[in-house]
């Protein structure tokens, strides 16, 4: 029998074969939590391009003509294609920086023995059960004293710490899943310790590598507390941090504001849309891992 | 391991755990140690108090009191009513009914956006001149109900708490993945044995993804004891402290008003929080399974 047909059979066994009108109040949950899902951002869309007027006199009719007119004035009064650039350089950077340095400790306790391994990673798992945000004061004092506060490399640097655990944990069970018989043969041909991690390691461990990194990316790119703790300037502001300022900046401005908002919003659903596959899979895997 | 990579082990672990001590231990060393004092910026002073914060805090602060009574209602809500609606979803979608891929993928799309937008977003919805929710009060004749939901003590608590409850995207994600994982046969099995559909979903799928609630349930509990953005964003905590939770009160205590012993107070309350809320779910819904 093909995989297909099992399939088939699979879905037959299961599929609910009730009349329509029991199977009613599923679809009306469905249809209710798609209409609670999509409503808040739709509204914000489709008042972009109503004029401050119409916002005002009603807030659920149609635009009368698409007006891009508030996207003009956003980008005229709040520099948000800076801030996007912005957390698009620190969410790609911590990402990276992440998940390469902390693979690497991944990698030796997943298959190598030391002194006090079993001591070290529990120490190092602590790192999963601290709430971040009870420890902002210190975090903030420390990266001042490192003369990196109100910077990209201080927010970059806080970033790779708040996303450690997850990749650390992710990481180490991907690599715990290879087989050793791929590193002996590597070893037996002459290859080094970091030849092998490079060559041989890394290249297998893909999938777990993509994982982390789609999780520290999301957690970077909407991070938020430590981007208000730790920056001042509007130079390093970050494209969520920069929201808050919305509603002072555009004061009265509503056609700005809600375009500046989507600005903001577009872009995360474009990239989910495209990979929400991966992203789903990365999620169900932290979630598993951590 | 044979002596010589000894080196590559030590240059391995070596960036993580430089990162754990800079971010996480000494921080967390700083924020023991200076719960016990009285720590202050403006006027600059350093006095130990021993456990004199955690007395003013328990015994004397009525904005914590509050805070923690806030906090501790949200984590009651947000793991069971924010899980539940995310699970009800989740026992729907994973009989594949049609339209299924498509109802998960929209109704994680709230999830996926930066919290910093969805507070922008539900600020508009909320507010009092153009909001779309007193619109749509105003359009079906209820427009004796209209108020500033954010900054109304009466209305505030349940509106912030509305922003957050209803987007249980990451919740129907993760239980639909162990549920789509099951083996059918044994649901098959209950069919024939006459089991209702509720008696299906309720008896025999919710007990077999419960490993994935129980994380759910905990990630859940974290997240919001360490809820920040989605308050600050709007309310600040107000009116009054009537939406101040922990980390609201260690943010003003520390950033406002430099009194960083007594924040740091707050923040190891936070930490124990963690604990216990982590302990206690494991223990009520992981025991059997392990």
């Amino acid at each position: 029998m093909t995989q297909k047909t099992i399939d088939k059979r699979r879905d037959s066994g299961l599929r609910d074969t009730r009349p329509f009108i029991a199977k009613l109040p599923a679809y009306l949950y469905m249809l209710l939590c798609a209409l609670v899902a999509l409503f808040p951002i739709l509204w914000v869309i489709m008042s972009s391009f109503k004029t401050n007027a119409q916002i005002l006199s009603s807030a659920i009719t149609l635009p009368t003509k698409i007006s891009f007119e508030g996207y003009r004035m956003a980008l005229q009064v709040s520099p948000i294609l800076r801030y996007f650039f912005n957390s698009v350089l620190i969410a790609l950077i911590s990402t990276f920086l992440n998940v390469f340095l902390v693979s690497m400790a991944a990698y030796v306790f997943a298959r190598t023995r030391f002194k006090l391994r079993g001591a070290l990673f529990s120490i190092l798992a602590m790192a999963m059960v601290i709430p971040m945000t009870a420890l902002m004061q210190p975090v903030y004092q420390v990266i001042t004293s490192l003369g990196i506060s109100d910077s990209l490399p201080g927010l970059i640097l806080v970033y790779m710490a708040l996303n450690m655990p997850l990749t650390l944990l992710i990481m180490r069970a991907t690599f715990a899943g290879v087989p050793k018989s791929l590193e002996e043969a590597a070893y037996i041909d002459g290859a080094g310790f970091m030849y092998t991690y490079l060559t041989v390691m890394l290249p297998v461990a893909k999938g777990g590598l993509a994982s982390a990194a789609v999780l520290a990316f999301l957690n970077s790119w909407n991070e938020f507390t430590f981007a208000l703790v730790l920056t001042k300037s509007a130079n390093v502001r970050t494209l969520p941090l920069s929201l808050s300022y919305f509603t002072s900046q555009f004061s009265f401005n509503y056609t700005a504001l809600f375009a500046a908002i989507t600005m903001a919003v577009l872009p995360s659903i474009l990239v989910f849309a495209l990979f929400q596959e991966q992203v789903s899979q990365s999620l169900v895997v932290g979630a598993v891992k951590g | 391991m044979t002596r010589r990579n000894a080196g590559w082990i030590t240059l391995f672990l070596l960036p993580t755990v430089a990162l754990f001590l800079a971010i996480y231990a000494v921080p967390l060393g700083i924020t023991l140690y200076t719960s016990l004092f009285d720590y202050r910026l403006f006027p600059s002073r350093m006095d130990f108090v021993g456990i004199g914060n955690y007395v003013q805090l328990f015994t004397r602060d009525t904005q914590f009191h509050r805070a923690l009574l806030n906090n501790l209602v949200w984590i009651l809500l947000h793991t069971t009513v924010h899980i539940a609606i995310g699970a009800i979803l989740a026992l729907i979608l994973y009989k594949k009914p049609r339209g299924w891929k498509a109802v998960r993928v929209i109704y994680m799309v709230p999830s996926i956006i930066s919290n910093a937008a969805v507070a922008m977003i539900f600020a508009n919805i909320y507010n009092p001149a153009y909001g779309v929710l007193n619109s749509f009060l105003r359009g079906v004749g209820l427009g004796e109900l209209q108020r500033n939901w954010l900054y109304d003590p009466a209305t505030s608590f349940i509106s912030v708490t509305m922003i957050w409850t209803l987007f249980s995207g990451y919740n129907t994600t993760l239980i639909l993945s162990q549920a789509l994982s099951l083996d059918d046969s044994v649901i098959e099995a209950a069919k024939v044995d006459g089991a209702s559909r509720l008696q299906q979903d309720f008896l025999i799928v919710l007990p077999l993804v419960k490993p994935m609630i129980a994380t759910t349930m905990i990630m859940a509990a974290t997240y919001m004891l360490q809820m920040f953005d989605l308050i600050y964003l709007t309310t600040r905590g107000g009116p009054g402290v009537s939406t101040t939770n922990l980390p609201l009160m260690l943010y003003k205590t520390a950033m406002a008003e430099n009194n960083y012993g007594y924040a740091n107070t707050i923040g190891v309350v936070i930490i124990i929080l963690g604990v216990v809320f982590m302990t206690l779910i494991n223990r009520a819904l992981r025991s059997r399974e392990d």
